[in-house]
């Protein structure tokens, strides 16, 4: 057994690995982690908002802001200054703090947390939110739009794993844990089959193709063809559409096993999607109007469009933050089924033993 | 043998080691992501470039077909003078040197085109910088083509200032428009089309926008014509005419000066400028006459003649507008921006092979161009008395919309008495509000 021990994955960890080690797993992994998810979520909101109003190159130096030290920038100025300041210089401020709480976490899983490939992670967090500032601040120093869409692309993939830091260190990651909600010990039938991995994976991979795709849009250069646009567009479109319904029967297989850890992210990614569909149907309408196969609504030839109107600004931005929540949610749910596969597979193989 | 041995032990042990730390598939997919995207950098970095006023390749196909006469020659001598005297999207230039008069001089501010030019910036104060970039190239494009990246899709396709043609206007069909009519069209907005308000904008900002609308709408326009006049008037062939004739500034690259001593195609330059900007300085609101405020029975009867002038033979409008203003009745008919690589030049908007090359070059898909349904639409140019006096008696340029004389001496035989455009605005105020 000890031999299986060493070979085995981050998925198939053993229990003694957590929750019952010799050494007390400390909790601040887990709170950071959460602490990371919390943060960044409004950090993507807030750098979807700098898009929307075009106010990237409100701040035009970096690291610094107007030749101030990040921190020191004057408050007043800050707060009652500019719209555009307010969130480029906000940006910053939420994506430092998320950087200290990366710090944070990476040293609270080295000196909390048995499992080294969680040291690991955690210093993949924190590569990546340093690797993401650079990214931002190179978008400003270049004065580079390719460059912003590339940083609105990374933006949820960080955010997706923050969500997988968050997910390894909680309680659904015991072994005990998911073999409860496997049903292990519930009836003598003993756990249902487990779903493939192939649907939550291709999710992951059309969620993250959406966001690099929306980006295309958001980010068009100047330059850009219309016809190129015009595919990108339709293909964003097309792609949502096989997406909600990949989510319906994600749904559908992950409540035929039986597991709510896996069913509930599933139903929320059902949810989510429709809201997101809405919203990109709005994001549309406000920018470029009712396009013709919705011109039969009622007020659409009347519609009147108006520049940097708040509720747009909130509807587009809506759009950006939760497609990076879908990916999240995909992600976790991708994680949490492998872990629940390799957790079973153990298990099985213990009791033929 | 030992040695082997000992080296095969080592690796095992080695493989053992990694075994224990592999990452979770997330970390792995993260780093292959982090690869990828390092990689799109990289290739960013290299890629972009500051945008540059791509030639009117468009123009000089259609005047190919046209005048039978390659197009070549000229576009290499006009595309660099082009820049020469307008500059660049990053630094425009307005060739002040060129003009004939103050008016034509001051008709944009050059210190108004810097703040809207370039890209989009912004400061403490909350000055702007880059506003055609931030507010309109998405849409009209970097040169103003209307070809922007998300024009494919809407409708109608936004405006290509290039032609210098501008439908919503105080001024007749034939004219420019003038600066008032601009600045209402960014206040107000185009209700039902992809046109936004940009009321939330200062007056300042909206003036630079102006600027540099008409400044694209000078620069496109001067393209156009100096490309025709070069083939029409200046021997212009496969190759280039004499010197005296080509389309050149004789002084550094770099100049906008006009030279002591004109040659015959400078002197086209300067012709063809002093006509473009001309035309936006002398551009007048053609007069309107006092709206009859009525009311009760009065208009209630104005309201019928009306009707009946809607529905006649000199207005004639329920022959495309349908009875009523109920709408229906399809054109068949195409915008003067597409007829422009089409019917113009014989080619059918329907003939997908013909119109490729132009779509290649940069032009639109042609799109049918369809009466409005007026009962209880909205008026694209607004709705108001004025306005709609204006646009019976002007048409809406670049459509098939036509205007109709009003004239005392032209009632009743080839025009309507400005009575009876009144008349009809009155029906077709009642018409919208009421349908």
């Amino acid at each position: 057994m000890a031999s299986t021990t060493n070979h085995a994955s981050a998925y198939s960890t053993p229990e003694s690995d957590l929750g019952q080690a010799a050494v007390p797993q400390s909790r601040w992994p887990r709170r950071l982690a959460v602490a990371l998810v919390v943060l960044v979520w409004p950090l993507i909101w807030v750098g979807g908002l700098v898009t929307t109003y075009d106010a990237g190159m409100s701040v035009p130096d970096w690291p610094g802001t107007y030749g101030y030290n990040l921190f020191l920038y004057p408050l007043s100025t800050w707060l009652l200054g500019p719209f555009d300041l307010f969130i480029e210089h906000g940006h910053r401020l939420l994506g430092a703090l998320v950087g200290f709480v990366a710090i944070g976490f990476l040293i609270a899983s080295w000196r909390g947390d048995s499992r080294r490939w969680v040291t690991v992670l955690a210093g993949a967090v924190l590569l990546a939110v340093i690797g993401q500032g650079v990214l931002g601040g190179m978008r400003v120093t270049m004065s580079a739009r390719v460059l912003a869409m590339i940083h609105g692309c990374t933006g949820p993939a960080f955010f997706a794993l923050c969500v997988v830091a968050a997910c390894v260190t909680g309680n659904h990651w015991r072994r005990k844990s998911v073999l409860e909600a496997a049903g292990v010990g519930v009836s003598e039938a003993g756990p249902s089959q487990s779903p493939r991995m192939f649907l939550p994976i291709l999710m992951v991979a059309i969620a993250y193709l959406q966001i690099v795709l929306g980006a295309q849009l958001r980010h068009a250069l100047p330059t850009a063809s219309p016809g190129m646009f015009a595919h990108t567009a339709m293909t964003h479109a097309a792609t949502a559409i096989l997406f909600a319904f990949l989510a319906g029967v994600a749904w559908w297989r992950m409540r035929g096993c039986g597991d709510l850890t896996l069913s509930r992210p599933a139903a929320g990614l059902v949810c989510f999607v429709g809201v997101q569909i809405l919203l990109g149907v709005g994001t549309w309408i406000v920018n470029y109007g009712y396009p013709p196969i919705l011109e039969s609504l009622p007020g659409s030839a009347s519609y009147r469009l108006e520049s940097k109107n708040l509720l747009d600004a909130w509807i587009v931005t809506g759009h950006v933050a939760t497609g990076s929540l879908i990916l999240a949610v995909s992600t976790l749910l991708a994680v949490r089924l492998k872990r629940r596969r390799a957790v079973l597979a153990e298990w099985r193989s213990s009791r033929e033993l | 043998m030992l040695g082997s041995r000992r080296r095969f032990l080592l690796r095992k042990r080695s493989v053992q080691t990694i075994s224990c730390c592999r990452v979770p598939f997330a970390v792995q997919m993260f780093c292959v992501w982090t690869v990828g995207l390092s990689c799109l950098v990289l290739l960013a970095g290299c890629r972009e470039s500051a945008p540059e006023f791509d030639v009117n390749r468009v123009r000089a196909m259609s005047l190919e077909i046209s005048r039978d006469v390659p197009t070549e020659a000229a576009l290499q001598d006009v595309s660099p003078l082009i820049e020469t005297l307008f500059g660049t999207p990053q630094s425009p230039r307005w060739p002040v040197e060129w003009m004939a008069t103050d008016e034509q001089r001051s008709l944009v501010s050059l210190d108004r085109l810097k703040i809207a030019a370039g890209g989009v910036t912004s400061d403490q104060e909350n000055a702007h910088t880059g506003l055609y970039q931030e507010h309109c190239v998405i849409c009209h494009g970097i040169s103003g083509s209307g070809a922007g990246p998300a024009s494919r899709y809407q409708v109608p396709y936004p405006r290509d200032f290039r032609a210098g043609v501008f439908k919503w206007k105080s001024t007749s069909r034939s004219e420019k428009p003038t600066r008032d009519d601009l600045m209402q069209l960014l206040v107000k907005g185009i209700p039902g089309t992809p046109m936004p308000s940009f009321s939330i904008l200062p007056p300042s900002e909206r003036e630079a926008i102006v600027d540099y609308v008409i400044y694209l709408s000078v620069r496109g326009e001067v393209e156009r014509e100096l490309l025709a006049f070069a083939i029409d008037m200046l021997d212009y062939d496969t190759t280039p005419p004499e010197e005296d004739l080509r389309l050149r500034l004789v002084s550094t690259a770099d100049s906008a000066e006009v030279p002591s001593e004109m040659t015959e195609g400078q002197e086209a330059i300067a012709e063809v400028i002093d006509d473009v900007v001309g035309r936006w300085t002398s551009a007048e609101p053609t007069p309107v006459p006092p709206y009859p405020e009525l009311e009760g029975d009065e208009l209630a009867a104005s309201i019928e003649r009306g009707k009946e002038i809607f529905h006649g033979q000199i207005a004639n409008c329920a022959g495309c507008h349908g009875q009523g203003g109920a709408g229906g009745l399809p054109s068949l008919d195409y915008d003067d921006w597409t007829k422009d690589f089409t019917t113009r030049i014989g080619i059918s908007p329907d003939d997908k092979d013909a119109v490729k090359p132009f779509r290649k070059a940069g032009a639109l898909p042609p799109r049918q161009i369809d009466p409005r349904v007026l009962a209880g639409g909205i008026m694209h140019g607004g709705g108001d008395p004025e306005t709609l006096y204006r646009r019976i008696q002007n048409g809406i340029a670049g459509t098939p919309m036509p205007s109709v004389e009003i004239s005392e001496d032209s009632a009743g035989k080839t025009g309507l008495s400005p009575d009876q455009a009144w008349d009809l605005v009155n029906y077709l105020s009642e018409m919208i509000a009421n349908p």
